[in-house]
């Protein structure tokens, strides 16, 4: 769990959009300026990402091209756990062809790392990050670039606010058969760690009783928000506040549930893998990544900021207001794998 | 050697040898290779490459897999027979009938073919969610039920939503041996006494049976091979497949060895179909054309022409009309959960993909290069092996010809999975490269360009190029000149239906792709993982278009019936 305090939160409060854009467009630090250099004469940067959702990842790809003309971003996008299977084939193939990795569930950059697959190194905007953020990685083999927040979310059609789960047992209710929506350990990296902190905080039992709730089961934690968006089902758990947030500023009748035990929240990092083609890009982009440029242009699309000079997203609760769960990176490399099998067999997919 | 052998030796070296070796090569290394060596690596351990069962073992070794497996089975019979039931009734209107509505009914056939099946998997998924599809919608409003009236999310949902989609392949072959039948034996049975119900049930269709049980089997073939439609309906549904679990096997870390020995048995499952096949045809006579002439006349249905009219208005209905204009709807609205009304109108879908979206358009030339360049070898592939086996040209002409039209019956994720293992590594390391994804599709469709070539120079008499190389003329500048220009519609057609079925192709290219490399069908699978349909449909809209122009200048040059020249 982490805080920020109250001044901290009022000085955010205080930025207003003109401020973050001359962030985002603030002149290069020499660091940076060498990098891009050095890039240009690579021409691009292949992305694999599963943090942000498709529209904020083309979002930052955008924002990335316009800062840094001359060097194009391409955006591979799916979810988390498809995004390491991609890069294992490549490894297995023999084939570098991602520069950047990122992924939401942290277990997979202490494996890369164990297997001495990442390359060392630290943006020098990795400094300048919230506290919590700022070393995931002692020996600066991979850095922060996500901290997304994974809580419930209702349909205020089909369930008042009064009748809504307010914990992340309620759920486990009866009430809620067939009402519940969810993503799926084996492609959300996201969903992974929560089922692993509901494994942690609740026992083994747990997913076993969710089960008997019949949730329906999507692949994406953002899918579940697409299935209260149409009332397909009434409920959606461990939904990122982001796409909620974006989804109900679109018009639906969608709102938030901060559970009474806290928030997942998974704090993530990329990283560079050593056989990445555009090794200076790389480096680039992960100065990018955690510098304003990034945070200035996800806000907009409801995703946390992970900096303090940028000002967090309008609609969700202030981070330092909310408790926040997190396995930790060494708990996420054996658990999620486990808890990903222990999922399967007890929903048959 | 002597200087002198040299010479001496290549005199016996005709040129259509040269080709013959060129052509085994082409074949070995896009049929044989990928399949030996996914044969080898099942029995590999993943790191020292010594022999091992383990494979196997863990293949096998758990409840989920062998249900996956039986779930495949099951759900390849039923599409199958869903298709059958569905397609057979409207072959035989359109060919033997005076049934109404016949363009229309092969526009909605046309239609089925082109959608991908996954496009309509979320077609589906919007119109019978259990509680928000418009069906149960509509459905509780009239009658104020509370249960849904159908639900997508189920075994039998998902092979209906996947024979919607396949059921033109038996419409294909049924239809096009019924019009080889004349009416000469269904008078027979009309003047013994048998009735118009009576003729077609114990004449017409049994002479056609090896069409319907050819098709029955490619859609069973098809259907254990599917892979989006499995993703999109079969997880909520929890329902796993060959297909998802072949791609958890791929999960980290990458056990292609697994997925190899977990493939293998669908090889064996296969052949085994064919047997059933050989047996259940043989010692039976289905002579259809005797060369004797023989009128056909469309059969005088009377009122009962209406009945299969509205049948084939309900197919129509729900493979094409009802799940496009869902998909439609979607692609033009905010929130598609919100119906239709001006205020949910945007354009926002279609903006975002067309220019703001990183790939997409990249992902749509990949598509349109990628299946054109497939198209285009498979063609030229088969229509030198065609020729070489159809003229009798070379001794074991034969065997090109089985090569060629192996991966008719091997699923096309095994297809997949053993290019990956043959090409994605070292030496070659084409893992992601286009090259690997064209020639990946060339070999899984070859079988159709092959049928096509095959029957286009059966129909071309060797005597017209026998004429012309008494005038003089070599056998390539024959072939050039005579035979090529009397062939080019219906390879035109063949080239068509390759070009829509590798534009539509996701089972072989989700494990092939790189980055740059994605194609529409792999991004609109990226794009679904979200649940985000209205980005998905509008996607679709643009691959459907993109398609319906190439057929509309196909049926240009063609005519309409393209699809039926491959027989």
């Amino acid at each position: 769990m982490f805080l920020i305090d109250r001044r901290q939160m009022l000085a955010l409060a205080a930025w207003s959009a003109a401020a973050s854009k001359a962030y985002a467009q603030a002149p290069m630090h020499p660091q940076e300026r060498e990098l891009y250099e050095a890039a240009k004469r690579e021409g691009e940067i292949t992305w694999y990402t599963g943090q942000y959702s498709a529209d904020a990842s083309e979002a930052a790809g955008r924002a990335f091209n316009e800062r840094y003309p001359g060097v194009r971003c391409n955006v591979v996008r799916s979810t988390s756990q498809v995004a390491f299977q991609r890069l294992s084939q490549d490894f297995r193939a023999g084939v570098g062809q991602c520069d950047v990795f990122s992924s939401t569930n942290g277990g997979h950059y202490i494996q890369l790392k164990r297997q001495n697959r990442l390359v060392r190194f630290r943006p020098v905007n990795a400094d300048g990050l919230l506290p919590i953020l700022r070393t995931p990685d002692p020996d600066n083999f991979f850095q922060s670039s996500f901290l997304g927040i994974y809580l419930m979310g209702h349909n205020t059609n089909l369930v008042s606010e009064a009748e809504a789960p307010k914990s992340w047992t309620d759920v486990l209710d009866p009430k809620w058969k067939d009402k519940l929506a969810v993503g799926h350990p084996g492609f959300s990296g996201a969903i992974g760690l929560w089922a692993l902190q509901m494994r942690t905080m609740f026992g083994p039992d747990y997913l076993r009783r969710f089960e008997r709730n019949k949730p329906q089961v999507g692949r994406s934690s953002i899918d579940p928000v697409t299935m209260m968006t149409a009332g397909e089902r009434s409920v959606g758990v461990a939904v990122p506040s982001a796409s909620t947030l974006f989804a109900a500023s679109r018009g639906n009748p969608l709102k938030l549930i901060y559970p009474t035990e806290g928030v997942i929240a998974a704090l993530s990092p990329s990283a560079i893998p050593t056989n990445a083609p555009h090794p200076n890009a790389a480096k680039l982009f992960q100065e990018f990544q955690t510098g304003p440029a990034l945070s200035t242009a996800v806000r907009l699309l409801f995703n946390e900021s992970i900096r303090p000079d940028v000002p967090p997203p309008e609609g969700s609760r202030p981070l330092d207001q909310v408790t926040m769960l997190a396995p930790t990176l060494e708990q996420a490399e054996r658990g999620v794998p486990e808890v990903r099998e222990q999922w399967r067999e007890i929903f048959g997919v | 050697m002597s200087a002198s052998a040299r010479p001496a030796r290549f005199r016996l070296l005709e040129p259509v040898m040269l080709l013959w070796v060129a052509l085994v090569a082409a074949l070995l290394v896009l049929v044989a290779a990928p399949l030996v060596k996914m044969l080898l690596i099942s029995f590999e351990m993943q790191d020292t490459g010594e022999f091992t069962f383990e494979n196997y073992l863990t293949a096998y070794g758990r409840q989920r897999y062998i249900d996956a497996l039986r779930n495949s089975l099951m759900l390849g019979a039923l599409s199958a027979a869903i298709s059958t039931v569905i397609a057979v009734p409207m072959a035989w209107a359109v060919s033997r009938t005076d049934m109404p509505g016949k363009g229309f009914t092969w526009a909605m056939v046309l239609a089925a073919f082109i959608m991908p099946p996954y496009l309509g998997a979320i077609g589906w998924i919007l119109l019978a969610g259990p509680n928000s599809g418009w069906i149960n919608v509509t459905w509780r409003a009239l009658t104020g039920a509370t249960d849904p009236l159908v639900n997508v999310y189920t075994f039998t949902g998902m092979a209906f939503v996947i024979a919607l989609h396949s059921f033109p392949l038996v419409f294909i072959f049924v239809k096009s041996a019924l019009d080889l039948i004349s009416s000469e034996m269904e008078d027979a049975a009309n003047i013994l006494g048998g009735g118009t119900w009576t003729t077609m049930r114990r004449v017409t269709l049994p002479l056609v049976w090896p069409s319907i049980l050819g098709g029955f089997i490619l859609i069973f073939l098809e259907t254990i091979a599917l892979f989006g439609t499995p993703a999109i309906i079969g997880i909520p549904a929890r329902i796993n497949v060959v297909t998802t679990q072949l791609w958890q096997f791929f999960e980290d870390p990458v056990r292609v060895e697994v997925a190899a020995a977990y493939a293998i048995p669908l090889l064996l499952i296969t052949v085994a179909m064919i047997g059933v096949q050989k047996l259940l045809l043989s010692r039976k006579g289905f002579v259809s054309q005797t060369g004797k002439g023989g009128e056909r006349r469309q059969v005088k249905l009377g009122p009962w022409r209406w009945v299969l009219f509205g049948w084939c208005l309900l197919v129509g209905l729900l493979a094409v009309i009802k799940p496009l204009t869902v998909l439609l709807q979607a692609s033009f609205a905010k929130a598609w959960g919100r119906g239709f009304s001006l205020d949910n109108l945007t354009l926002r879908n279609y903006r975002f993909l067309l220019f703001e979206h990183d790939v997409a358009p990249q992902a749509t030339w990949n598509t349109v290069w990628f299946s054109a360049a497939s198209a285009t070898m498979a063609i030229v592939l088969a229509l030198l092996v065609a020729y070489i086996v159809v003229r009798r040209l070379m001794r074991f002409a034969d065997v090109l010809g089985f090569i060629a039209m192996a991966p008719f019956v091997i699923p096309g994720i095994v297809m997949a999975i053993g290019f990956y293992a043959a090409y994605a590594g070292p030496p070659l390391s084409l893992y992601g490269s286009a090259l690997l994804i064209i020639l990946a599709f060339t070999a899984r469709f070859l079988p159709i360009a092959y049928a096509n070539s095959q029957a286009a120079i059966r129909a071309v008499h060797p005597e017209m190029e026998e004429a012309a190389r008494i005038l003089g003329s070599g056998r390539l500048h024959a072939i050039l000149r005579i035979t090529a220009p009397l062939l080019k519609t219906s390879l035109l057609g063949g080239w068509l239906v390759v070009f829509i079925v590798a534009s539509r192709e996701l089972s072989a290219a989700i494990f092939l792709v790189g980055p740059r490399t994605r194609t529409m069908s792999v991004l609109l699978y990226d794009l679904s993982e979200q649940g985000n349909f209205e980005v998905v449909s509008a996607f679709g809209g643009i691959l459907l278009v993109i398609t319906m122009v190439i057929v509309g200048i196909g049926m240009k040059l063609v005519g309409r019936d393209f699809m039926l020249r491959r027989e």
